[in-house]
């Protein structure tokens, strides 16, 4: 069982990485932002299974706030997109 | 197996951190970096997660990747905008005093972690490191909480978390300073409305549990601040004119409270004969809670004053 929560953790990991490519190559504003909001999701969903891998419960605590901040950043993006007319 | 796996993706997320750090820091545009710096935020929570210290993870999680994103968007906007996002915008020309001091500020950090990676080879196992986390677990039953961090924090130093709320009402005077808050963005579309809608009781409500739990569990009044915080920041991005900030004499109460009740605290334990915040043990979990539900009305209070940037206008004034 531990194993196969390693393997999706090495998985998500691998997902995560593809994120990343797009958050550096862009182009624009909103691809980088999508792109970070997908490696908040994928860090959340690899904390949950820290959570079991570790004997970590707080883990899922962590995951529980990393989710809901995550989603104020990028409110915080789109009022900035509206207000400045961009994209 | 298990084991390999682990520093396999030990690897990965270290790659990944360092590279978006750098990234962030190489940008020519100062929106692209944002972006990449809430993206090195979140990964560095897991970094922290994965380090078996979910308490660091936690105030990263909430400040660092959600609360200082939205900062950091909301300066932005303040300032004009030069280059258009663009993966080839030009580089800036730097004068050779803004080189001389970006190697300045490289030798620097290159010299703290040459000190702290020789501070690491110094600390033999056993020693300082085991002998402060043994000297916490012998008196932690006195502490009047369980979690180890919170007891520390809120007890054994709580001179220096005193302190430390001093510091962010001074940061909050600056930031009044600047002079009246902008008036509230225009109101939101109808997704983000309906996402207000459960976004804002969902933070309130973590917040509490949060607070709560800090007291047993990982969690405490910065953690539990920085959501509530959050929630206001929310309303404010929806367009919001009351997002949940009192006014007047009744704000300046809510961002003194953290540093107030901590005083009030110590001086009443100081006239009953015992040391400055020096807590009875059989008082200690309730006046714990007291001086982090006001430290936690304070950092929230503080945070939504600085996302706002500046002083909120009163209410007769408004028009």
């Amino acid at each position: 069982m531990t194993e196969l929560l390693a393997i999706v953790t090495l998985g998500l990991m691998f997902s995560l990485f593809l994120g990343l490519l797009r958050i550096l190559r862009g182009p624009g504003a909103g691809n980088r932002m999508l792109a970070a909001q997908l490696i908040g999701t994928t860090g959340v969903a690899m904390l949950l299974l820290l959570s079991l891998l570790l004997d970590q419960y707080a883990l899922i605590d962590v995951a529980l706030i990393l989710a809901l901040l995550a989603a104020v950043a990028a409110a915080a993006f789109t009022g900035q997109q509206r207000e400045s007319g961009h994209d | 197996m298990n084991a390999t796996m682990l520093l396999i993706f030990d690897a990965l997320l270290l790659a990944s951190i360092i590279g978006l750090a750098w990234a962030a820091l190489a940008s020519a545009d100062a929106r692209r970096s944002v972006i990449l710096f809430i993206a090195f935020g979140l990964l560095l929570a897991v970094a922290w997660g994965r380090l078996l210290a979910p308490d660091v993870a936690l105030a990263e999680a909430a400040i660092g990747a959600g609360l200082t994103g939205a900062l950091l968007l909301a300066a932005l906007q303040w300032q004009p905008r030069k280059t258009a996002d663009t993966t080839n915008s030009e580089q800036p020309t730097h004068t050779l005093l803004e080189t001389g001091f970006r190697w300045l500020v490289t030798l620097l950090c290159a010299a703290l972690a040459g000190m702290l990676a020789w501070s690491l080879t110094q600390i033999d196992a056993g020693t300082a490191k085991d002998a402060l986390a043994n000297a916490v677990a012998a008196n932690i039953d006195a502490s009047g909480v369980s979690n180890p961090v919170t007891a520390v924090l809120l007890n054994f130093r709580a001179y220096d978390t005193l302190l430390e709320l001093a510091v962010l009402l001074t940061a909050v005077l600056g930031i009044f300073a600047l002079g009246p808050a902008q008036a509230g963005y225009r109101i939101a579309g109808p997704v983000f409305t309906s996402l207000t809608r459960w976004l804002t009781p969902l933070l309130i409500l973590t917040a509490g549990y949060l607070l709560w739990v800090g007291a047993h569990a990982p969690g405490g009044a910065f953690q539990a601040g920085a959501t509530l915080a959050a929630a206001g920041v929310v309303l404010r991005l929806a367009g919001r004119d009351q997002i949940g900030l009192p006014r007047g004499n009744a704000l300046r109460i809510a961002l003194g409270a953290g540093v107030g009740m901590f005083l009030l605290v110590g001086l009443a334990l100081f006239a009953l004969g015992r040391p400055f915040l020096g807590y009875p043990p059989a008082w200690a979990g309730a006046l714990i809670l007291l001086i982090e539900t006001a430290a936690m009305l304070a950092i929230a209070a503080t945070l939504v004053s600085a996302f706002i940037g500046g002083q909120p206008t009163e209410e007769k004034t408004r028009c």
